[in-house]
């Protein structure tokens, strides 16, 4: 699966990145167990309760190292411009959501989706920024 | 030193933004007026809801403009570098808080918070990633 990409970078990257998905989902399900059967108070709760969002710090501190190691400047480029596709996205996003839910009494949306949120709108930028390029 | 063309970038961003500040005010102000007198209900508080969101919008997309108009590679650089840790830091918080949330139960943060919250990271990441190049 990951062979198929010559970069070794960019393997790397692939890869780090499926590990910390792999993580946050493990220590999402180990929070909502741990959560579910033993209810735990004070500091405890809050130590568990952050626990799936340190893959998810892990992922961000890789994509820092992707940049600060990949030599293919279009390649890079490429990366930055999606992030800061998806990252104008987000807050668009939110900010709309957001005096919805405050004014309008629109549904609350929950803060964890603001990561995958912006993942998918800097993946759909990373087609649209690629399209341009061909 | 920055050049004669960048300043005249640098000069067009900050009116554009002054434009979409006082866009902003006005548009909340409208906004929360016309609840308090109007209260409208369905699509028109949807929507009316949503008016001070565009200037917010307006904002993005001149942040873009001013990356794609930025000749200066040194400061567009500056920029960029500092947009992605400025986004780094926010997405860390908000799936921190995100997490504590929905598991330990924290006072729900305002999703509209989100974009003000990206600012004062950039603004700093901006500070430390100016010293680093002196």
């Amino acid at each position: 699966m990951f062979c198929s990409i010559k970069n070794p970078t960019e393997r790397r990257y692939v890869i780090r990145m499926w590990i910390m998905a792999a993580l946050c989902v493990l220590f999402s399900l180990v929070a909502a167990l741990v959560f579910r059967h033993s209810r735990p108070h004070g500091i405890l709760s809050y130590l568990v309760a952050v626990l799936p969002a340190l893959p998810i710090m892990g992922a961000l501190i890789y994509t820092g190292v992707y940049l600060a190691e990949e030599k293919d400047e279009f390649q890079r480029n490429l990366l930055v411009q999606s992030l800061l596709g998806g990252t104008g996205g987000i807050l668009a996003v939110t900010t709309a959501w957001g005096y919805m839910e405050d004014f309008a009494r629109a549904p609350h949306l929950d803060l964890v989706w603001v990561y995958p949120l912006f993942w998918l709108f800097a993946g759909i930028s990373y087609g649209l920024v690629r399209a341009r390029y061909r | 030193m920055e050049s004669k063309f960048s300043n005249s970038v640098n000069r067009r961003f900050h009116r554009r933004s002054l434009v979409v500040m006082v866009l902003y005010v006005l548009s909340l102000a409208v906004m929360s007026q016309a609840i308090d007198h109007l209260h409208p209900k369905g699509m028109a508080l949807y929507l009316l809801a949503l008016l001070p969101a565009l200037p917010i919008v307006a904002a993005i997309v001149i942040i873009a403009l001013y990356l794609s108009e930025q000749k200066d590679e040194f400061v567009r650089t500056l920029q960029i570098e500092s947009m992605l840790w400025g986004v780094g830091a926010t997405l860390t918080v908000t799936t921190i808080w995100g997490a504590l949330e929905k598991f330990a139960h924290i006072r729900p943060m305002s999703l509209f918070l989100v974009y003000p919250l990206c600012c004062v990271f950039v603004f700093l990441a901006r500070v430390v990633v100016k010293r680093r190049y002196r």
